[in-house]
Parts: C-alpha cells; structure tokens; sequence
C-alpha cells in the first residue's frame, strides 16, 4: 500500500476515534442525568406507578447497557424518550398520590360517626346476647342456632372493628370506614336475626 | 366499649318498647327475651324512668337491653 493512503486511513481512523470519544461525555453525563432524575421520584413511583416505573428501569438499563458498550451514538438517540418518559412516570404517580390522599380524606369524615356509632351497635348486641343467653327460652322468632350465629358474629365483629381502629390511627381512613362499613353492615343482619328492631 | 352502670342509657342502638295497655315488665320480657324471669333486666335498664317495676304507664318508652 502506497504511504499516502496509509497516512490517509490512519487520519480517518483518528477522526472517527475522536467522533466517538467526543460523544462519550455527553452520552454519560445524559445517562447520570436520567438516573438521578429517576431516582428523587422512584419511591413515590414504586407506590403510586410500579408497572410504569418498571417499564422505564428497563429502558434506562437499556441506555446503560448501550453505554458500556460504547454505543454513546445510540445512547444519545434513546435519552430523549427516556426522560420524556420519567416526566410522565413523575405526573402519573404525582396524580395518583392526590387522588388517594383525596379518598383519604374523604374517609376521614366518614370514620368520625362511625367510630362512635359502630362500637355502639356492638355493644347492643353484645348485651341482649348475654341476656338471651341466660333466658329459659328463647323469643319468637330466634332460635338455638340464630344466637350461636349471633355470638360467634359478635367475636368476629370486635376482631375487624380492631383492625379498622388500628388502621385509623396510623392515618389509612379508606382502609378503617371499609373494614368498620363491614362490621357495620354485619351488625345490622345480627340486629334484625335478633329481633332489635323498636316496636 | 360503654358505661357499665347503665350501657343502656346512652346507646342509640338499644331497642325500645312502647309501652301499650296492659303490658307489664313480665310480659315484655317474655316477648323479647322468651323469659319473663328476666324483667330485671328491663328494669335495671330504665331505672331512671322507673322506681317501682310494677308501675309502668301507656305510652312510656323503655329500653330493652
């Protein structure tokens, strides 16, 4: 080979090298960049948006990956769809954040009279249970079996109004009213078996 | 979870009996408790409306534990 077109190749050769290593900061810095940006907004994703926040931990790998390959042309096309996908990742957990803290709220109103009221239907039945189960006979209408349901209701009814309590005092309103609407609901089938509806 | 001197006193859950003519505590008892040896109950339940458990009027309302 002529010496010119060595000189040639070997000028290429070094203005590709220098083409690739000049993209190499930028692919890196952009790739730091998207982590931490991902990072300040992962534990609120991993609550709010986990299917979502996977979805882009396999693109950002991906740009890693590329990285260390060397690809920093490939790396550099992939970091715009990356961060345009963190953003949205960021907006969709923040939006669901507030609709749940909005539910919560919402559930806090209602668990006011129902902490008072459904401990007090309890109550009720837990009374006239103790006294039917002291009586000779029992009211038209109640039979041995109806009591035993009742009573066995009883216990399961203080179990789940402890749950819902424990869930309202460490804040999760939407968690208490479900579990005391329960209760609530059972205590009215157990009032009506009973007979404790007023004459 | 309630007063214990009287839970029934302040429970908006307990069951109420108005009182018809020719009702007694016995009776009721028999009707709600299927025992009419249990009118003590209803009575201990409405003492602050009832001093005699004999004496009890038309039209009273009495709590029915």
């Amino acid at each position: 080979m002529k010496k010119s077109s060595l000189w040639v190749l070997a000028a290429l050769t070094a203005v590709l090298i220098a083409g690739c290593q000049n993209q190499r900061a930028p692919a890196e810095q952009a790739v730091a960049a998207a982590d931490s940006s991902l990072t300040s907004t992962r534990d609120m994703a991993m609550r709010y948006a986990p299917d979502q926040l996977q979805a882009v931990d396999t693109q950002l790998n991906s740009a890693k990956d590329k990285l260390a390959k060397g690809d920093y042309k490939g790396v550099l096309a992939d970091i715009p769809a990356i961060n345009s996908a963190i953003n949205n990742l960021r907006d969709t957990a923040t939006a669901k954040q507030q609709e749940v803290q909005a539910a919560n709220d919402k559930a806090k109103d209602a668990w006011g009279p129902m902490s008072t009221d459904v401990p007090k239907m309890v109550d009720a039945i837990q009374s006239r249970v103790d006294i039917l189960s002291k009586s000779h006979h029992l009211p038209k209408g109640v039979t041995k079996d109806t009591l035993a349901a009742a009573k066995s209701s009883v216990d399961s009814m203080k179990a789940v109004w402890n749950d819902a309590s424990t869930a309202a005092t460490a804040g999760d309103y939407s968690t208490a009213v479900s579990k005391g609407q329960t209760v609530k609901d059972q205590a009215s089938q157990v009032m009506h078996s009973l007979g404790m509806t007023s004459s | 979870m309630a007063d214990e001197k009287n839970p029934a006193a302040d429970n908006p859950y307990t069951q109420i009996h108005v009182v018809q003519s020719g009702d007694s505590l016995s009776k009721i008892a028999q009707k709600y408790y299927g025992d009419a040896s249990l009118y003590t109950k209803i009575f201990e339940a409405n003492r602050d409306v009832l001093s005699d458990p004999n004496k009890i009027k038309p039209g009273q309302k009495l709590r029915i534990p």
